[in-house]
C-alpha cells in the first residue's frame, strides 16, 4: 500500500491508541457540527478511550489507520486518519446475513484530497470480504453529502433511510 | 375504522402476528429484492415473537377488528444509545404494518401513536426507525407524522455472481 499512496494505510496497533482517540474525537466532533442530532455526550472522550483498546482485541472488528511519514523519522509516522468496520452476522431474517459494515472513516482536513480515505476504504473492504462479507453497508448522516457522493462513486446504492422523531413535542 | 381497537399483543396473538409479519416481509421483498427473507425466517421469527412478548424493553401493539381479527401490528424496542452521541437511550420502531385492504383509515397512525405514547411514558425522548429507500409510500407516511431523515444506509453487493 505504501507505494501506491502518498501515505500508507495499515492495521492499527496498540501504540496508535492516543492518536486514534484524538482522530475519533475530531471525527465525532465534525459529525456533531454538521448534524446536531448526533452531538456528543459529555463523557464521549472517556468512553472512546475505554472502547478503542477493547475494539482492537475483537476478531470481528477491523481498525485501520492512515499514516504520513514524520519529518526526519522514517519509522514513526503521524496518523492522519482511520477507518473502522466489522463483520455483522445477522440472524436468519433476510438472505444477506454476513454484512460488512463500514462504521467510520475519517481523514484529517489537512490530509484530504490525497487518496488516503479511498485507500482506507479499499483495504477495509478487502479485509471484510476476506472475513466472509457478502454485502457491504455504510450509514451516512443526511447532512454529509460529500461522504454520500464518495459511496455513490464506489458503487453503493441506497438501501434505507433512518428517520427520527423527538417525543418532547407530543 | 376509527373504532378498531388498539391493544397490547398477547401470547395467543403469535400465530396471527407471524402471518402479518410474513405479509409485511413479502411486500418489502417484492419492492426490493435485497430484503428477500431467509429460508428459515418464518421459524426464526416465530421464536422471536414469543421472546418479544416477554421482553420488558419491547412493546408490541395490535389492531383488532371485530374482536377477533388482527389487521395490523407495530413494535418498538428500547436500548441504550451508542455511548458517545445523544441520545443516551433510544427506542426503535422495528415494525409497523396494516393489511392492504384496511389501509388509509388511520390504523397505522393509531398503532404508531400508541407506541409513541407508551415510549414517552417510559421516559424515551428519541425514537428512530428505518424505511426502505424503495418505499416512498412508507417514507411519506412517517414524514407526515413529523419524522425526519437522520441517516441514509447504502449497500454494495459483493457476492460473486
Amino acid at each position: 500500500m505504501a507505494a501506491e499512496y502518498p501515505g500508507s494505510v495499515r492495521a492499527a496497533r496498540r501504540g496508535d491508541l492516543q492518536q486514534l482517540v484524538d482522530l475519533r474525537m475530531r471525527f465525532l466532533g465534525e459529525t456533531a457540527h454538521e448534524e446536531p442530532r448526533l452531538r456528543l455526550l459529555p463523557d464521549a472522550r472517556q468512553r472512546t478511550e475505554q472502547a478503542l483498546p477493547v475494539w482492537m482485541g475483537q476478531d470481528d472488528r477491523v481498525l485501520l489507520v492512515a499514516e504520513t511519514p514524520a519529518e526526519g523519522d522514517e519509522e514513526h509516522g503521524e496518523l492522519v486518519g482511520y477507518a473502522m468496520g466489522f463483520l455483522n452476522v445477522w440472524p436468519p431474517v433476510f438472505q444477506s446475513q454476513h454484512v460488512g459494515e463500514i462504521a467510520e472513516c475519517y481523514i484529517a482536513e489537512s490530509s484530504r484530497g490525497k487518496g488516503l480515505g479511498g485507500a482506507l476504504v479499499k483495504l477495509l473492504t478487502e479485509v471484510l470480504l476476506g472475513r466472509g462479507a457478502t454485502v457491504l453497508r455504510a450509514a451516512v448522516p443526511v447532512t454529509n453529502p460529500g461522504a454520500r457522493a464518495q459511496l455513490d462513486a464506489a458503487g453503493y446504492a441506497p438501501l434505507q433511510f433512518v428517520m427520527e422523531r423527538r417525543l418532547n413535542a407530543l | 375504522m376509527e373504532g378498531v381497537p388498539i391493544r397490547n399483543a398477547r401470547r395467543g396473538d403469535i400465530p396471527s402476528l407471524l402471518l402479518l409479519w410474513q405479509a409485511m416481509m413479502k411486500e418489502l421483498s417484492d419492492m426490493d429484492a435485497r430484503f428477500a427473507p431467509h429460508p428459515r425466517a418464518r421459524e426464526h421469527m416465530a421464536n422471536e415473537l414469543a421472546k418479544w412478548l416477554q421482553d420488558p424493553n419491547r412493546h408490541v401493539v395490535v389492531a383488532e377488528e371485530g374482536g377477533r381479527l388482527l389487521i395490523g401490528f407495530a413494535s418498538a424496542v428500547k436500548s441504550p444509545g451508542n455511548g458517545w452521541q445523544i441520545p443516551s437511550q433510544v427506542a426503535r420502531i422495528t415494525d409497523c404494518y396494516v393489511i392492504g385492504p384496511r389501509r388509509r383509515n388511520g390504523v397505522g397512525r393509531r398503532l404508531a401513536g400508541r407506541l409513541l405514547d407508551v415510549l414517552y411514558e417510559d421516559g424515551i425522548d428519541t425514537v428512530r426507525l428505518s424505511v426502505a429507500a424503495k418505499d416512498p409510500g412508507a417514507h411519506a407516511f412517517w414524514s407526515s407524522m413529523g419524522w425526519d431523515n437522520l441517516e441514509e444506509i447504502l449497500e454494495k453487493d459483493v457476492e460473486p455472481s
